[in-house]
Order: structure tokens, then C-alpha cells, then sequence
């Protein structure tokens, strides 16, 4: 209480600081709206925080400013890459994907870090920025690889949903229904901040699968081996290279640009703050990584112990590992599958809401009262609305879009990718905050990794039996 | 001139402190000027040309893969 107070009278002092300071001559008219008002409040408090040079303050100040960078990794492990995950651990157990996986962080992070500095340093959203220096023509193509790669994710978390609820008895109709309360509950708050402290406390339940990982027991040594050496390797074959790219796609997927660019708008980042934005980046992807090596690890004894997973579901990894790891263990395994449906759910949504807002020149932002952000709400609220009622269609070979849908993102990715990389090394829109050579190196790096592997599962399909003379199998 | 869309912001003062605390161009309503346009040409138009048609492709590609599988 004394501490509430405290800080509502530093902030006062703050506003008072603000208002003595010149004010920036606007010679156009100036418009408030509502989104500006609230979004004005969350940077006084920064500049409080930022203030003072004391450890309480300094945790305050990285406190205020992660959101973004946690919340897009951890929506990106979604129902399809905590399915990839198991699968890859139940087909293959400890070995190659342990330190794979990691590496495909890495490249999140680096492609990530971008969308931070380009949001802080032009406060433009993704869509926004391709449409308006590049034009209508690639900006139309860029929207519709979103929406279509957002609308197919959506229906895969639903699934994951309708699966994992479907664990515990609960009826499909009521799980997706009970997903998309939720989803509406984050919203009305109206207001970013507290919109983002809702989906973060819901995304850390991603977790859930680090204890699920130890239940199982798993051989640590044999972990730091497969870390250190990339071994046991797998055999070379088509289903290998399928579980590559999704694992690839469970991590680097075109809507966490326009998400995490869009948010760090939303949020109010300036180029001040982008050392915390890489901060939020790299928190996001180390909790994100661990959920995603515990998940690989908990359902590696599934492949110890020879079971076949070939078309599993979340509900089935969770009754397969109930023998293994006891109800509870399963059941967690379950929460997690419907927390990583819901919270993807939420930012997926989000992230079409915002490039939809940015391109038809409407107000997008989670700051606005529902009456100023009619389109923005709708849109996010009949994306998700949509691909719940997909799920509920009774006959829908719902198995074959969850098996596509991160191999259709690690396609999508390259273009996407081009984009970013010009707009993020626009010396025009950037300033000084250009990429540097080790960055411009490292993303053209994940750009070819992406396409080489999207070039090979093309033949694969087309040639499948390349891969069995080289595989043997 | 600053006009007013927001019932609470009732003095120039409250509006002073918002404009300080935000930057220019971090109004909603400052979102409305464009950015130049960049034309693409040389090596950037031929890249971006080239994975877009390898995008196309590739979807080709997927939709055979899904087709074969429920065959």
C-alpha cells in the first residue's frame, strides 16, 4: 500500500517534470485519443523507473518493459510445436533434436531481435511498414501468407484445445467455447498492460512440461551428450526431414514478426528501450526453449520404450505417458497442450488484428475502448471464433492441417524474412539502428537454412525415393 | 493546435504531459503520414521475385503432399 502510494507520487512528480519540460513544437493539429492517453501512462512510469539508478528501480524498469519478446516465444510454442516436440521425442528420443531444437531458438531470437529495434525506432507494425515502402503489390502478398499461415495455426490450437480438455472428459463444444471466453475475458480490460501482464501469466504455465520432463526420470548424461555431440543421429529419410522442418516451423513462423513488431508498438518501446526488448527476447526464448526440450524429453521414453506415436494427438501422448509418468504427470501433460492452444490463440488472433488494423488504415491497438476499436476487436474476435467452429465440424481431416500447418510456416518464412531484413537495413527509416554485419550474416544464415530445408522437403514429396537410396530405409 | 478526442483530458495540461511523454510519432493519429515509398529493383527485386515464386511452389508442393495422404 505505502509502496503504491509511493510510486503514484513519483509518477505525479514525473507528469509535473513532463509538463514543465518544453512540450515538442507540433505545428499540425495535434489529436489525442484514447490509446495515446494510456499509452503516455505506461511510459511515465518507464521514465520514473528509468530515473532512478536504484537495483529496485533497475527491476521495475525490466519489469515494465518485458512483454513482448516472452509472450511471442512462448505463444510460438503453440499446440502444433508441442506436438512436433513430442513427436520428435517419441520417434527419435534423446540425441540430434535436443540441440537442434536449441539452435532453432537461436535463429528465433536473432530473426526476433529485428522486429524489437524496427518497432522501437519507426513505432509502425510490420504490415504497416512492407505496405508503405513497398507498396500494395508485396504488401498484399505478405498479408495473405498471414492469414492464411495465422488462420491454419488458429484451427491447430483449437485442436489442441478440444484434444487436451478432451483428456479430462470434457466435451468438445464446451472446450473450444471455455477457449474462446478466455481469449474474450483478455481483452476486456481494454488496455494493453493489462492485457499483456494476463497472457503472460498464462503463457508461463508453458512450463508445465519441465516438471512433466522430470516425472519421466530422463538420463542427463545422455542429454549433455546429445547436447555436446548432436548424437545419436537419425537416419535420413522423409519423415526425418518432416519432423525437421516442423521442429524449424514450431519456432520461426511468419506471425511472430508482425506480432512482436505490432506489440512493441502497442507498448509504447522507443529506442531507449531496446536494449531491454533484447532482454524480453532472449528471457522469452530460454523459457521457451526449456518447455520445448522438456517436452522432447518427457515423451522420449514413449521411444524407449518402442511405442508408436505415428498419429498421435495431445490427449493421445498424454494417455500413452499416463503407464510412464501416473495420472498427474499426464494430466499436466494435457493443461499444457490447452495452455499452449489458448495463449497462441490469443497472440495468433492478436497478431492478425493488428495487420489487418495497420493495412486498412483502421485504429489498432489493445488501448482502445471497445466503441473506438470495433474493426480491430471484430477482426481478432472472428479469427478466432472461426477456426474454433472449424474445429467442431464433425468429418474434418483436422489431423492433415496440424501435420502441415509449421511445415507451411517454415515455407512462408524466407519471403517474410526478405522483407524484414530490408526494412530492418532502411538506413532511411532506421537511422543508426541499421543491422549490424554480424546480424545481416546471421539472419541470411537462417534465411538459407529455411529455404535449403524447404527446397528438401520439396523433394522428398516430389522424389521420395532420394531420401530411402540415401537413408537406406 | 491540440484537439481533443478523449473526454479526460479536460486542461492543456493533461494533454501537455502526454505529448512530452510520448514521442511525435507515436500518436495514433501521427500514423497517418506515409513513408516514402522504395522501389525495388536489381538484386532486392529479383530475391524477393524468386522466394515469392518459390513460396507459390512450394504450396503446390503441400497441397500434393496432403493430397497423396489421404489417398
Amino acid at each position: 500500500m505505502g509502496i503504491n502510494r509511493m510510486t503514484k507520487r513519483t509518477e505525479a512528480v514525473e507528469i509535473a517534470r513532463a509538463m514543465r519540460t518544453a512540450v515538442r513544437p507540433v505545428d499540425d493539429e495535434v489529436i489525442i485519443t484514447h490509446e495515446d492517453v494510456d499509452r503516455a501512462r505506461d511510459r511515465i512510469r518507464v521514465s520514473t523507473a528509468r530515473a532512478q539508478h536504484s537495483f529496485s528501480s533497475r527491476a521495475r524498469l525490466l519489469w515494465l518493459l518485458i512483454g513482448p519478446g516472452v509472450l511471442v516465444m512462448l505463444g510460438e510454442n503453440d499446440g502444433p510445436s508441442m506436438l512436433s516436440y513430442a513427436a520428435t521425442g517419441a520417434k527419435f528420443g534423446v540425441g540430434f533434436f535436443i540441440p537442434f531444437v536449441v539452435l532453432t531458438f537461436c535463429m528465433a531470437m536473432v530473426v526476433q531481435e529485428m522486429t524489437v529495434r524496427l518497432g522501437a525506432a519507426t513505432h509502425r507494425g510490420h504490415a504497416e511498414l512492407i505496405f508503405e515502402r513497398f507498396g500494395p503489390f508485396w504488401g498484399w502478398f505478405s498479408m495473405i501468407d498471414l492469414a492464411i499461415g495465422n488462420f491454419l495455426t488458429l484451427i491447430t490450437e483449437f485442436i489442441a484445445i478440444r484434444a487436451g480438455l478432451g483428456f479430462f472428459g470434457v466435451p468438445p463444444w464446451a472446450a473450444v467455447l471455455s477457449a474462446l471466453v478466455i481469449l474474450y475475458s483478455a481483452l476486456m480490460s481494454h488496455r494493453y498492460w493489462t492485457w499483456e501482464r494476463i497472457t503472460l501469466a498464462a503463457a508461463l504455465f508453458n512450463l508445465v512440461f519441465i516438471p512433466v520432463a522430470l516425472l519421466t526420470h530422463p538420463n542427463w548424461p545422455s542429454v549433455g551428450h546429445a547436447l555436446l555431440t548432436w548424437k545419436p543421429l537419425p537416419s535420413l529419410s522423409g519423415d526425418t526431414l518432416l519432423i525437421i522442418l516442423a521442429d524449424i516451423g514450431a519456432t520461426v513462423t511468419p506471425w511472430m514478426l508482425f506480432f512482436q513488431q505490432s506489440a512493441t508498438v502497442d507498448k509504447g518501446l522507443t529506442t531507449k528501450d531496446i536494449r531491454f526488448g533484447r532482454f524480453d527476447t532472449v528471457l522469452g526464448a530460454v523459457l521457451a526453449m526449456a518447455a520445448a526440450v522438456a517436452t522432447i524429453l518427457a515423451t522420449a521414453p514413449l521411444f524407449a520404450h518402442q511405442m508408436s506415436a505415428e498419429n498421435f494427438q495431445a490427449a493421445e501422448f498424454a494417455q500413452a505417458l499416463q503407464p510412464l509418468i501416473g495420472r498427474f504427470g499426464a494430466s499436466l501433460f494435457a493443461l499444457g497442450m490447452v495452455e499452449a492452444g489458448i495463449v497462441a490463440s490469443i497472440t495468433i488472433s492478436t497478431s492478425s488484428a493488428y495487420a489487418f488494423g495497420e493495412v486498412a488504415h483502421r485504429p489498432h491497438s489493445l488501448n482502445l475502448p471497445l466503441a473506438e476499436g470495433k474493426s480491430f476487436y471484430g477482426v481478432l474476435f472472428l479469427c478466432a471464433a472461426a477456426a474454433a467452429a472449424i474445429v467442431l465440424i464433425p468429418g474434418l481431416p483436422l489431423v492433415y492441417v496440424v501435420l502441415v500447418v509449421n511445415v507451411v510456416a517454415v515455407l512462408a518464412m524466407p519471403p517474410a524474412l526478405v522483407f524484414l531484413f530490408m526494412l530492418v537495413n532502411d538506413k532511411e527509416i532506421m537511422g543508426d539502428l541499421v543491422s549490424p554485419l554480424w546480424a545481416n550474416i546471421l539472419s541470411t544464415g537462417v534465411v538459407l537454412v529455411l529455404t535449403t530445408a524447404g527446397v528438401l522437403f520439396g523433394v522428398s514429396v516430389i522424389v521420395p525415393s532420394i531420401f530411402m537410396h540415401l537413408g537406406g530405409n | 493546435m491540440v484537439r481533443r478526442e478523449e473526454a479526460q483530458l479536460d486542461t492543456s495540461s493533461d494533454q501537455q504531459w502526454i505529448l512530452s511523454a510520448l514521442e511525435h510519432d507515436q500518436l495514433a493519429k501521427a500514423k497517418k503520414h506515409p513513408i516514402a515509398r522504395r522501389r525495388l529493383k536489381g538484386a532486392s527485386l529479383f530475391t524477393v521475385s524468386a522466394l515469392r515464386i518459390y513460396l507459390l511452389f512450394m504450396m503446390v508442393v503441400v497441397v500434393y503432399q496432403v493430397w497423396i495422404s489421404t489417398k
